[in-house]
């Protein structure tokens, strides 16, 4: 085929997980590059980097290239009561990554479930994590790792908070005993934690087939999870890519803070499409 | 295969006795001449010597799934990777040194040399004291006796070299020590290999203890 017309691996990526998410009933979600910069601003936290991509329109406001696509999507969806709606993306988002001095576009797809979820919802969210893994590995060995963000801000004392949390992401036992953290705190971070300590009953059996690629694994919570997450939260990893390649959980919290339904949940997940061009030239 | 980056340098020295004593040996790492990369085959382990402050780099980018680093360097570029251990080696601490007869003003702008600006920001933003950062590269003493800086955030092993400067210790800011760091993704795929690795060199740390 003619170079020029060949797919990059993240162009194909982005296909065959939209053929997925659309195969399972999501329907797809469209939305602008821009948003006003005030409406990120104050949610910094939630966001994996802080700095934020802005200009002046024409109007005077300040705007901002989009760093998030989740925050997006809560703003603009409406309420159905006694519904689940399914939404997915494949969009670009414009942050500074870790150890990096400038902006990168990054293409970013991936799924939000929002409303009256119930656990089987979970279930195929967690599904469609490891089924997305998959898609874009490339016959290469995948985990998912999963914990209860929620179970963690029960147990974490106020005093040291911030490092004990960074302990945790670290799986830094040594100074979590040094920092006192709770001895429940530190049986958490054990490498023989079982899944089943993790998941509610329903959803351990449901994902039964998948037992061999979750791991039950807290240092997928970090500093900043807790202000938005509340139930599971988890991590993706294809073997060769260095780094996380899906992450994502249960954010109630932050659709409540952006003024949803008290009864509404949502939950979902985004896979950084740029990093499989990395593994191809590593 | 396991890669492994080791600092350069004394520690490196040290850290790399207890890999051997630990039975991973590589020939030829401790000769002096300009390899860099030392592979033993029969433990399918390739080590490779970089200048510490790199190591955290090497590891949280995946070109090494595990490396030795002091914690000085890590508290300083906060790398995403996991803290796996405490090597317990080459102890030492992080802290603040003034003039013998230096008097703090906490009207005036602290000035603050050091080699490690974020872990010298962080400290004295926790306690809410306005510094002014200079940021050098060595013979940190030198600042303030010719009067560069207030101060020097720096490590201080033994104490002789602020003695002999006519500097004493303020205040400690952190217990340093090499903590053996892991890539997040390589432990997913490699983590019995490198848990065996921590687990015989603590034990053999513990037996020298």
């Amino acid at each position: 085929m003619n170079n020029n017309l060949r797919l990059r691996p993240e162009e194909k990526a982005a296909l065959s997980l939209r053929e997925l998410y659309a195969d399972k009933g999501c329907s797809f979600y469209r939305m602008s590059r821009f948003e006003e910069y005030d409406f990120y601003a104050d949610k910094k936290d939630f966001l994996t980097s802080r700095n934020i991509l802005t200009f002046t329109d024409i109007n005077g406001r300040l705007m901002a290239l989009r760093p998030d696509v989740t925050l997006s999507i809560i703003k603009h969806v409406r309420d159905i009561p006694g519904q689940v709606q399914k939404f997915f993306y494949d969009e670009k988002v414009y942050r500074v990554p870790r150890n990096s001095q400038s902006f990168h576009e990054i293409s970013q797809a991936g799924i939000e479930f929002i409303g009256s979820l119930d656990e089987k919802n979970i279930c195929e969210v967690i599904e469609l994590a490891l089924e997305s893994l998959h898609s874009v590995s490339h016959g290469r060995r995948c985990v998912l790792d999963i914990a209860d963000a929620g179970l963690i801000a029960k147990l974490i004392p106020e005093h040291n908070k911030r490092g004990i949390l960074k302990c945790i992401a670290e799986k830094n036992i040594h100074e979590l005993r040094a920092l006192n953290a709770p001895e429940e705190i530190i049986k958490l971070m054990s490498p023989d934690l079982s899944l089943q300590e993790v998941l509610s009953p329903v959803i351990f059996d449901s994902l039964k087939k998948y037992h061999d690629e979750i791991h039950a694994d807290y240092s997928v919570i970090n500093i900043s999870s807790l202000n938005y997450y509340n139930g599971l939260i988890f991590r993706g990893f294809i073997e060769g890519i260095p780094e996380s390649i899906l992450s994502g959980g249960q954010y109630d919290n932050l659709l409540h803070m952006m003024g949803h339904d008290k009864d509404s949940k949502a939950i979902g997940f985004a896979v950084y499409l740029d990093l499989l061009d990395l593994s191809e030239r590593n | 295969m396991i890669n492994i980056a080791l600092p350069k340098g004394r520690l490196g020295v040290r850290v790399y006795k207890l890999f051997s004593d630990a039975g991973y040996e590589f020939e030829g790492i401790l000769d002096s001449n300009r390899k860099l990369v030392f592979e033993n085959e029969a433990l399918d382990m390739r080590c490779f010597w970089v200048k510490p402050f790199d190591v955290p780099v090497y590891v949280e980018r995946g070109t090494a799934d595990i490396g030795v680093a002091g914690k000085d360097i890590l508290l300083e570029r906060s790398p995403d990777v996991y803290e796996l251990a405490d090597l317990k080696a080459g102890f030492c601490r992080m802290a603040v040194a003034s003039k013998n007869d230096f008097v703090d003003d906490p009207e005036k702008v602290l000035r603050v040399a050091t080699e490690f600006p974020n872990i010298a920001r962080n400290y004295y933003s926790g306690l809410g004291r306005e510094i002014d950062i200079i940021t050098l590269r060595g013979s940190l003493e030198l600042a303030p006796v010719l009067g560069l800086s207030d101060v020097i955030v720096d490590i201080v092993e033994t104490g002789t070299t602020l003695r002999e400067n006519n500097l004493h210790v303020i205040n400690y800011i952190a217990d340093l020590s090499a903590r053996l760091i892991a890539n997040k993704s390589a432990y997913k795929f490699k983590g019995e290999q490198i848990n065996e690795i921590i687990g015989r060199l603590l034990n053999n740390n513990d037996k020298d203890n």
